[in-house]
C-alpha cells in the first residue's frame, strides 16, 4: 500500500515538475509555436520592452501591442495597425514578421533609444524595415513610444487620363491561351553580360521589344561547357519586367548559384515573347534618383503614381552602367507600401560595393501589380 | 472474430460473486450505433489525412504491383508508406467506391479496436473490467479525434491489430505455446504492414509492460523460468523482426537509400500546450476528454495494484511523450526524431494503455453505485466522443469546402495533362484532386515521400499551403516556380489571391478561371512538356511484386491463423488467480 502511494505521488510530482520545466525552459519548437523567444517577457529593461513589442507584432497581437505603447494617445489603434500592415492592399497586408533585431542607440536612467530592425516575409520575398523606438521608464517598467509614419492625405481631385491601350481578340472562348494565330512580338536581347560573383555566375542583360505591339516576355539562359554539355539552365524569374510595351526595354538578371565563369564556354540566350493585352497605365514616375557610392552603395529615389488608380505592389528594377555605357549590374526592390495616386514613396536599392565604383549612371523601370487586374 | 475471442487470456474470478462482463456483441453494436452513421455520412473526408489515404488507395486500384506513382512530386514511390489499410481500401473500392471503402475499413478498424482493447485488458484486469474498457474504446476521444479530425487511418488500423497480438505474445512468452507464437508473429507483422511506427513505439509502450507482466505473474511456474522467458522473448523479437524486414522490404530499402534528411516541418503537436493553449485544446483536451478527470484515479489505481504498475508506467511514458513540447521528455527520448514525429498518436496510445485501468475503476464504480455511476459515466463518455467527433466542425482541417471536380476536368482536357501543375490554397483537397485528375503535380502531402530539393530544403510543408509555413513555405514555393521549366510545371491553380503577386512578377499569366472566378489558372510560356523524372528512385519490378503481395498477404494470413482454435490448457486457465485477487484488493481501495 505504502509503495503504491509512493509511486502514485512520485508520478504526480514528476509529471508536474516536467511540465514546469517544459514551460519555463521550452524546447525550440514549443518556443516557435508560442510566438518566439521573449514571449510574455517583462519590460524591465528597454531591450526587453522592445522585444516584447516585436513579439506581439510577430504574433499579430496588434491590439495588445497597441495597448502597451506609451504614446498611444497620439493615434488610434487603427492607425497603428495601418502603419504596420498598410491601409490598402500591399505587400505589408499579408507580411509576417520573420525575425527582428534590437540595437540600443542611447540609454539614460529614464529614457532610451532602440533601433528595431524587422525582417518581414512576404509572398515575393523579404523586406527589411528599421524603426527607431523611443522608450520611457514608467515606474519599474519601460514603455515604447511607437514612431508612427503618418499616412499622407491626398485632396480629392479629378484628372483626365490619356494613355495607350492594346487589346487582343482571340479566336474564341475555347481557345487555349498561348495557341495564338499571330506571330510572337519581335523582341531582342540588346545586351548580355556574365558576371562572376562569390555565389556563382550572374547573367545580366537588357531585352528590347522592337515590335509595335505589347509583349509578355521572359528570358532563359543556358550555360554550355567546353564540351558542349549543358552546365545549367535558369530563367529570369522576377528579375525582369515581364510586360513590355512597344519599344520598351527591360533589364534582366539570371543567377546560376555554384557555377564558376571559368567552366563556361558559351551562353545560349532564349528570349520568349507572347502577344498580350496591355496598357500604358498606370504611369509610375521615378523621381529624385540619387546614387550613393561605396561603402554603403545604393540607389535612392521615389516612385510617384501618376494615375488615378492604386498600385498595390511595385517592383523597381534598375540597370547600372559604367561611363562607357556598359552594363555593370542589375538590382531591384519590391515596394512594401501601395502606391497611392500622387503620393511619392521612397525606394532604396543596395548595390554591391565592389561594383559601385564602376557605376556612372543608371536607368530604372517599374513593374506593377494591381489587385483584381490580370494585365 | 471467434478466433480472436477464443484466444484471449482467461481470468478466474474471485471468491466473491461478480457481475458478468458486458457481452462483446453489445459492445460491437454500440460501435456500429455510434460510428456507422458518421461514417456513412463520410465525415472523415473532412479530416486532414483521409484524402491522402484515399489517394494512395486509388493508385493501388490501378497499379497494385507498381508502387511508382507519377501524380505527386514528379514521381514518387508508395513504398515510402506501409500499404495495408490503403490496399484494403483499394480492394473494397471495387465494390463500393473509394470513399465508402475507406469508411468500411475505418469501421472495421473501430470494431477491431474494441475487440483488441478487450483482449489486451484481460491481461491486466477482470473480464468485466475488460468489457468496460472495450466499451470505453468506442467512446474514446483520441480514437474519434484520429478518425474524424486527423484521418490517421494507418495509426488507427495498426493499433487494434497490435493490441490483439499482445495476448498471444503473453501466452507465448509465459507458456511457450507455439500456436500463440505463430498468431502473435503474424499479427505483429500485419500491424507493421499497417503502420510501422506503431510497432516500433508500441514495442516500448505496450510490449515491454506485457513482458514485465510475465515476470510478475510467473510465480513458481516452471515453464516461465527467467531463462525460458528471455529465450522466448528473444525468439519472437528476432522472428518478428525478420518477418517485418521481409514483408516491408521495399520500405526499408527506400528508407536506407533515401533517409529522411529534410528540414523538419513545424507541427503544432510539438507545441507546449500551456504556452499555446489553442494547441493544448486540440491535442490534449479533445483527445483525452473526460479521461482528464480520471487521470489522478488512473495513477492511484495503477500504482496501488502491483500487476498494473507496468501498464501504468507504459501509460505514463506515452502520456508524457504525447504532451509534445509541454515537457522535455519527448525531446530527450527521441532526439532529432522529435522534430519529425507528430504526437497525437502518442496520446492515442496513452489512452489505449489507460483503458484497462479505466475499465477496472469503472467496473468498481458501477458495481458499487449502480445507476448513480452509470449515468454520469455515460454522459462523460458520450460528451468525450461528441466533442472529438464535432471537433472537425469547430476546428476544420480545411475551412473551405469546395468541389475540385471542375479543376480535374480542366486538367484532363486539351492536353493540359501533358504538363505538371501545382495548386495554391487547396489545403487537403490536393489529394482529392490528385485522385480525380490524370495530370501530375510537383506537390503532394506525403512528407516522407518527397525527394525534390525545392520541397525538402526549406522546412515548408505542401506547396499548396505555403503561406502557412511563412518564410520557409514561401521560399520553397519560389524555388519550385523558379525551376518550372525543369519540371514541366506549366499550370498553377490558385484558390487564394495571396499568391497572385508572386505569380504576376515571376512570369506567370492568368489564362483561365473556374467556379465563378474563385479558382484561377495561371500559365507560364516556354515550359516544355513534362518528362519522366526521378528514375533512379523507381523501385524495381520485384519490389512492386513484394509490395503488392506480402503486406496484404500478412493480413490475410492473420485472419487465417486466428481461425486456428486455441487448445484448452488447464494450466493456463487456472493459473491466474493472483490477477483476480489483485483486482479485488484494488477494488476495495477506491
Amino acid at each position: 500500500m505504502a509503495k503504491g502511494i509512493l509511486i502514485a505521488v512520485s508520478i504526480g510530482i514528476a509529471t508536474v515538475l516536467l511540465i514546469v520545466i517544459g514551460t519555463i525552459w521550452p524546447v525550440s519548437t514549443a518556443v516557435f509555436f508560442a510566438g518566439g523567444p521573449g514571449l510574455g517577457g517583462s519590460a524591465s529593461t528597454p531591450i526587453a520592452a522592445s522585444r516584447r513589442l516585436a513579439n506581439e507584432i510577430h504574433q499579430h497581437a496588434l491590439a495588445k501591442a497597441y495597448s502597451s505603447l506609451g504614446n498611444k494617445a497620439q493615434f488610434t489603434e487603427q492607425e497603428f495597425v495601418s502603419d504596420l500592415t498598410g491601409s490598402t492592399l500591399s505587400l505589408r497586408t499579408y507580411a509576417t514578421l520573420d525575425t527582428y533585431e534590437v540595437r540600443p542607440l542611447h540609454e539614460s536612467a529614464n529614457e532610451a533609444e532602440i533601433a528595431l530592425r524587422m525582417h518581414w516575409s512576404t509572398v515575393v520575398g523579404t523586406f527589411e524595415e528599421t524603426r527607431d523606438l523611443h522608450l520611457v521608464k514608467n515606474g519599474d517598467h519601460w514603455v515604447v513610444d511607437w514612431p508612427l509614419v503618418k499616412k499622407p492625405v491626398v485632396p480629392p481631385q479629378v484628372f483626365a487620363v490619356n494613355y495607350l491601350r492594346w487589346d487582343v481578340i482571340y479566336r474564341g472562348a475555347g481557345d487555349d491561351w498561348g495557341s495564338q494565330d499571330v506571330d510572337a512580338p519581335h523582341v531582342r536581347i540588346i545586351d548580355m553580360h556574365p558576371v562572376n560573383r562569390a555565389e556563382g555566375v550572374v547573367v545580366l542583360g537588357e531585352l528590347l521589344n522592337e515590335d509595335v505591339v505589347p509583349a509578355y516576355v521572359s528570358v532563359r539562359a543556358t550555360l554550355l561547357a567546353k564540351n558542349g554539355s549543358v552546365l545549367a539552365s535558369e530563367d529570369s524569374f522576377d528579375k525582369i519586367s515581364h510586360t513590355l510595351l512597344p519599344k520598351q526595354v527591360t533589364p534582366f538578371l539570371i543567377r546560376f548559384p555554384g557555377v564558376d565563369i571559368s567552366q563556361i564556354a558559351s551562353i545560349r540566350m532564349d528570349p520568349i515573347s507572347v502577344l498580350v493585352s496591355a496598357s500604358a497605365d498606370p504611369v509610375i514616375e521615378v523621381q529624385n534618383q540619387k546614387f550613393n557610392g561605396p561603402p554603403a552603395a545604393s540607389l535612392n529615389g521615389q516612385l510617384s503614381n501618376q494615375s488615378g488608380q492604386i498600385v498595390n505592389i511595385a517592383h523597381v528594377l534598375t540597370t547600372f552602367y559604367d561611363k562607357n555605357g556598359q552594363l555593370v549590374w542589375v538590382a531591384g526592390q519590391y515596394i512594401d507600401r501601395a502606391l497611392l495616386p500622387q503620393t511619392p514613396v521612397d525606394f532604396h536599392i543596395p548595390v554591391p560595393a565592389d561594383l559601385a565604383k564602376n557605376i556612372a549612371n543608371e536607368r530604372t523601370v517599374v513593374a506593377s501589380y494591381r489587385s483584381g487586374s490580370s494585365d | 472474430m471467434r478466433g480472436l475471442l477464443r484466444g484471449t487470456v482467461k481470468r478466474t474470478e474471485s471468491v466473491a460473486p461478480a457481475a458478468p462482463p458486458i457481452p462483446m456483441y453489445l459492445i460491437i453494436m454500440a460501435a456500429f450505433a455510434i460510428h456507422l452513421p458518421l461514417l456513412i455520412k463520410e465525415l472523415p473526408l473532412a479530416s486532414y489525412d483521409a484524402n491522402f489515404h484515399i489517394f494512395f488507395a486509388s493508385h493501388y486500384v490501378h497499379h497494385w504491383f507498381n508502387p511508382w506513382n507519377l501524380k505527386w512530386f514528379a514521381g514518387f514511390s508508395q513504398t515510402t508508406y506501409p500499404p495495408l489499410p490503403q490496399q484494403w481500401v483499394a480492394l473494397i473500392s471495387r465494390l463500393i467506391g473509394l470513399n465508402m471503402a475507406y469508411m468500411a475499413v475505418q469501421m472495421a478498424v473501430i470494431v477491431l479496436l474494441a475487440v483488441g482493447v478487450y483482449r489486451f485488458s484481460l491481461l491486466w484486469v477482470s473480464p468485466r473490467a475488460a468489457s468496460f474498457a472495450a466499451l470505453a474504446s468506442v467512446f474514446l476521444g483520441s480514437e474519434s479525434f484520429l478518425v474524424y479530425s486527423a484521418g490517421q487511418l494507418a495509426t488507427t488500423s495498426a493499433a487494434p491489430i497490435y493490441l490483439n497480438a499482445l495476448p498471444f505474445l503473453f501466452q507465448w512468452v509465459r507458456y511457450g505455446k507455439w500456436r500463440s507464437f505463430v498468431k502473435a508473429s503474424v499479427l505483429f507483422t500485419a500491424a507493421a504492414a499497417a503502420h510501422h511506427a506503431t510497432l516500433i513505439f508500441g514495442s516500448f509502450f505496450f510490449a515491454v509492460p506485457v513482458l514485465a507482466l510475465v515476470f510478475l505473474d510467473r510465480g513458481d511456474d516452471e515453464s516461465a523460468s527467467t531463462s525460458g522467458v528471455v529465450a522466448r522473448t528473444v525468439t519472437i523479437v528476432v522472428f518478428v523482426a525478420i518477418a517485418i524486414a521481409i514483408v516491408l522490404l521495399p520500405f526499408w530499402i527506400s528508407l536506407i537509400r533515401y533517409p529522411v534528411t529534410q528540414t523538419p516541418i513545424p507541427h503544432a503537436s510539438r507545441a507546449n500546450y500551456i504556452l499555446s493553449p489553442q494547441w493544448g485544446m486540440n491535442y490534449f483536451v479533445v483527445p483525452y476528454g473526460a479521461l482528464i478527470l480520471a487521470l489522478p484515479f488512473l495513477v492511484v489505481r495503477g500504482a496501488m495494484v502491483p500487476r498494473l504498475r507496468p501498464l501504468l508506467f507504459g501509460f505514463w511514458l506515452a502520456f508524457l511523450v504525447g504532451l509534445g513540447g509541454t515537457t522535455p521528455v519527448g525531446r530527450v527520448l527521441l532526439g532529432r526524431a522529435f522534430e519529425v514525429l507528430t504526437y497525437e498518436r502518442f496520446s492515442y496510445w496513452a489512452t489505449l494503455l489507460a483503458l484497462p485501468i479505466l475499465g477496472s475503476i469503472t467496473a468498481d464504480l458501477v458495481d458499487r453505485f449502480h445507476t448513480r455511476a452509470i449515468i454520469p459515466l455515460s454522459l462523460l463518455a458520450a460528451g468525450t466522443c461528441a466533442l472529438a467527433v464535432s471537433w472537425s466542425t469547430f476546428h476544420p482541417a480545411d475551412a473551405a469546402n469546395f468541389d475540385v471536380q471542375p479543376v480535374a476536368q480542366w486538367l484532363n482536357r486539351d492536353g493540359h495533362y501533358d504538363f505538371r501543375y501545382v495548386t495554391l490554397g487547396f489545403g487537403n483537397k490536393l489529394s482529392r484532386l490528385a485522385v480525380l485528375t490524370r495530370a501530375n503535380s510537383v506537390d503532394g502531402e506525403s512528407n516522407s515521400a518527397r525527394m525534390l530539393p525545392e520541397l525538402t530544403k526549406y522546412g515548408g510543408g505542401a506547396l499548396t499551403s505555403s503561406k502557412y509555413y511563412e518564410k520557409a513555405g514561401l521560399d520553397s514555393l519560389r524555388a519550385m516556380l523558379h525551376h518550372a521549366d525543369h519540371y514541366g510545371l506549366k499550370w498553377v491553380i490558385v484558390r487564394d489571391s495571396y499568391y497572385d503577386p508572386l505569380l504576376h512578377f515571376a512570369g506567370w499569366r492568368q489564362v483561365d478561371s473556374l467556379e465563378d472566378k474563385t479558382i484561377t489558372i495561371w500559365s507560364k510560356d516556354g515550359v516544355p512538356p513534362a518528362v519522366p523524372m526521378n528514375s533512379e528512385q523507381i523501385p524495381p519490378h520485384w519490389q512492386g511484386v513484394l509490395w503488392g503481395t506480402l503486406p496484404f498477404g500478412s493480413s490475410i494470413l492473420a485472419i487465417l491463423v486466428l481461425l486456428i482454435p486455441e487448445s484448452r490448457d488447464s494450466e493456463w486457465d487456472e493459473d491466474d488467480t493472483s490477477v483476480a485477487q489483485a483486482n479485488l484488493l484494488s477494488g476495495r481501495t477506491v
